[in-house]
């Protein structure tokens, strides 16, 4: 018996000792230039033509480069492997010139027959392109003119088109690569021309990028012509609350999306600088349902939108960074924020409203009625970004205006959407992100895959379409998403809530952290330790 | 059989449940705004998503049953090679976890036998209810802040309190070893009040040795039982664990995929769950006929 106590502890004793060794050889001491970055979200899938995460962009911004990059302070797009481009005046050709001194990582040149190659990858339908498919819009043919020149023809004008172009799941990568290992495995083993070369993804542990010395074709949006950091490993930190411990223990350098509180108390360390970045896209918003009573009244809409302190809730679940949001859209180069509808904090205002249109508390409970149906309204969130907690907050000052208000979490996407399908709600909260405003068609317009407020309208249609193939003229473009959202205003579709603000926290020995256009990226090759 | 049996009930659920909470995963997958109705529609149909629920399950049935567990809808990855990516993590942590379980349910037990009417024994008894109380995602997080506290005046310590491994092992391995030091500790204090207890004091064997030495061994096969059990429920802590402590490994895949609506590595893991539970069931009954030769006997 005593031997068997004795082995027993002696194998616990081994295992014990075993790991101390093995933890002991992981954390000794780190290369000059290695930077640890925080990762907020395991993505399934990493290849950017094929998958959709943005969590993705972060490492693979750097690995690639795309034809046109767009400044972020200008909102303009400026030349990247493409020199210059030029568009046909039916804005239904784009015609690309090259660089023609760039090579993939693993050598093969880089020249009109990989652009082809790319887009038709992106584009076969056996791939299954999550998003990068959807970007190109109505593209009908690439067509090689030299060996670096190519045109790409659109069936009818996609004014964004260039974004698209410039935005990292359209990056370039290396046909030689992608023809070796398929579709499924190229993940690991992808191969761009940007700065820093992909060397090794294990999901849900780490992804390491290399400096690739051989760069020599920086866009201008870069400020350094080569990477200045040896190399970057990238972690996953899921859980929020851990992720200022990890920047504490001193386990990562820089990780987004730490919770407002972190951040604040992070902000005042000496040793840490926070970077609040804004995400273009649009904001968390409430999409009220119109084809459902009593959301389908815009007056009762307008009184439901007066009746939220939302600097409170945006004060209270996001701290001092965020502001309140007004419109249905916000990117550098299309600022929609429109003052000239704000439907302000009002409870009186909202109280009136709903007298007004019939909806009384004469019973004496509290809760408003209108011919004898009460006043009974469901909210819908998904149980990321802090929306049910807003969702809480909008629920309280509901109530106080005689509502009675039912909260309920849908676990994912499939469920949001089958929300959508059955129609049995009266607001859904959710956001999404890009720079370009046509996404707003999806959401907008009457066929539109998320049209979560149900409304139609045959103008409406019209004129989301004809912003989307404005491809000549910017300000005109501007000019009609200005008409849309003072549309979107007037008919008080939506509860907007705040534009998406990304915190990131960072060990201040990192300088040089800025951002690309799209917001989530971060633009590495600046990256610089300091001892 | 029985492990198959099992395994096939859970992965049906699993199936249904999914379909059901989870929603749809076309809309999952392109969940970015892009894709209109007509793109949405041609995708479901490319992946087999169309058809009827029952035709989806006698096809994802009959692929079980020739162990081909499919591809994640995201990738195109074949799952049994998602899963054994993500394995070895799972079990490196469910190892190191069990072993301290042990290791800590063992002297746990034995001090609040063995100290039973003093302060020492009542502490060791009431840190065994709190690890069997306490979730794993709160002694989680509690372990971590203490980490830090403790880092700030011992920077060197951090070599020796690996956060990847032992931090997650020894919460992992707290939350099992509550119920292992109560089954021990009442093994020990039953025995301990058998006559033949009483004869070994007679003969004048301190009580130490009477403890650990006599009393001990009949007090060790429903530990070792319930061991190969906690083995199973480790599994379900591994979710956690690895989330909080940013682990790679099988229990965030699983909350991942779920989360994701990417049902066949769901399915995937949730089988391969199902066989281990199994699996550590018929090992609990195997280790406890080896240890205890009463059981050899009757056989």
């Amino acid at each position: 018996m005593k031997s068997r106590i004795q082995s027993l502890t002696l194998i616990t004793l081994v295992f014990s000792f075993l790991f101390l060794s093995i933890a002991a050889c992981s954390t000794g001491p780190e290369e000059p230039s290695t930077l640890i970055y925080g990762l907020t979200l395991a993505p399934t899938g990493i290849d950017p033509h094929l998958n959709a995460s943005s969590e993705l962009g972060i490492p693979l911004h750097s690995v690639y480069d795309t034809l046109v990059f767009l400044n972020p302070d200008t909102g303009k797009f400026v030349p990247g492997l493409a020199d210059n481009w030029t568009i046909s005046p039916d804005g239904l050709t784009y015609t690309f010139t090259l660089r023609r001194d760039v090579i993939f990582h693993d050598g093969t040149p880089f020249n009109a027959q990989a652009v082809l190659a790319n887009l038709d990858r992106i584009r076969d339908p056996d791939n299954h392109s999550q998003k990068a498919v959807f970007m190109l819009g109505p593209l009908e043919e690439v067509e090689i003119i030299d060996d670096y020149t190519v045109a790409i023809h659109l069936s009818e004008p996609y004014a964004p088109l260039l974004d698209s172009l410039s935005d990292v799941y359209l990056g370039m990568a290396s046909p030689t690569a992608f023809e070796t290992w398929g579709p499924a495995e190229y993940q690991f083993h992808q191969v761009g021309t940007g700065p820093y070369r992909l060397v090794e993804y294990i999901p849900n542990d780490r992804l390491t990028l290399d400096r690739n010395p051989d760069y020599a074709w920086a866009p201008s949006i870069y400020l350094q012509p080569q990477a200045d950091i040896e190399n970057i490993i990238f972690r996953f930190y899921e859980d929020s609350s851990t992720r200022a411990l990890a920047l504490e223990s001193g386990e990562i350098d820089i990780i987004g999306e730490v919770p407002p509180h972190d951040a604040t108390r992070l902000s005042v360390d000496a040793d840490f600088t926070l970077y609040p970045v804004s995400i273009p896209g649009q904001p968390m918003q409430f999409f009220f349902n119109t084809q459902l009573p009593p959301t389908d009244d815009a007056i009762v809409r307008r009184a439901l939108i007066h009746a939220v302190d939302r600097s409170y809730a945006v004060n209270t679940v996001f701290g001092v960074y965020s502001v309140v949001a007004h419109s249905p859209f916000s990117a550098s180069a299309f600022n929609l924020e429109s003052q000239d509808l704000i439907l302000d904090y009002d409870p009186t205002r909202a109280e009136a409203l709903l007298e007004a249109t019939g909806w009384t508390a004469e019973d004496g409970d509290g809760i408003r009625s209108k011919n004898n149906i009460p006043l009974e309204l469901r909210i819908v969130s998904p149980p990321w970004g802090s929306n049910s907690e807003i969702a809480q907050l909008i629920r309280a000052d509901w109530e106080t205006i005689g509502a009675r208000v039912i909260l309920e979490v849908a676990p994912g996407f499939g469920p949001l959407k089958q929300a959508q399908t059955q129609g049995e709600y009266h607001a859904i909260g959710i956001n999404f992100f890009g720079t370009d405003p046509d996404l707003l068609r999806s959401f907008f317009s009457s066929n539109g895959l998320y049209n979560w407020t149900g409304f139609a309208d045959p103008e409406q249609d019209q004129l989301l379409l004809q912003a989307a193939q404005t491809s000549l003229d910017p300000e005109e473009r501007l000019r009609l998403y200005q008409q849309f959202v003072s549309d979107v205003q007037e008919e008080a579709l939506l509860l907007p809530i705040r534009f998406y603000v990304n915190l990131i926290v960072a060990n201040k020995r990192v300088e040089g952290l800025h951002f690309s256009a799209q917001g989530w990226y971060p633009i590495l090759i600046d990256l610089r330790i300091t001892h | 059989m029985e492990g198959l049996l099992t395994a096939w009930a859970a992965v049906s659920l699993t199936f249904f449940a999914l379909r059901v909470v989870a929603g749809d995963p076309v809309a999952s997958l392109l969940s970015q705004g892009l894709a209109s109705p007509e793109q949405v529609e041609s995708l479901r149909r490319s992946l087999g998503l169309d058809a009827p629920l029952l035709i989806q399950y006698l096809r994802f049935l009959r692929g079980f049953l020739r162990g081909d567990l499919g591809v994640s809808l995201y990738t195109g990855r074949p799952v049994s090679v998602v899963i054994a990516e993500q394995l070895p993590a799972t079990i490196v942590l469910a190892l190191t976890g069990l072993s301290l379980a042990i290791f800590f349910g063992l002297c746990l037990g034995v001090t609040a036998a063995w100290k039973e009417h003093s302060a020492a024994g009542r502490l060791a008894a009431r840190v065994a209810g709190l690890a069997t109380a306490l979730p794993v995602a709160f002694t989680g997080v509690i372990s971590l802040l203490l980490y830090r506290y403790i880092l700030q005046f011992f920077p060197s310590i951090s070599i020796i309190a690996s956060r990847r491994l032992l931090l997650p092992a020894t919460v992992l391995g707290f939350a099992s070893a509550g119920a292992i030091a109560r089954v021990v500790q009442a093994g020990l204090v039953e025995s301990m009040r058998s006559p033949y207890m009483l004869a070994a004091r007679a003969r004048g064997i301190g009580r130490g040795v009477r403890l650990l030495w006599h009393a001990l061994r009949p007090a060790l096969p429903p530990a070792t039982s319930l061991s190969a059990l906690e083995a199973a429920y480790l599994f379900a802590g591994t979710v956690v664990t690895e989330t909080v402590f940013s682990r790679p490994g099988l229990g965030r895949l699983l909350v991942n995929s779920i989360l994701q609506g990417d049902y066949p590595i769901a399915q995937g893991v949730v089988a391969l769950a199902a066989l281990f539970y199994t699996a550590s069931h018929i090992i609990a009954d195997i280790l406890a006929f080896l240890i205890d030769p009463r059981l050899r006997r009757t056989a």
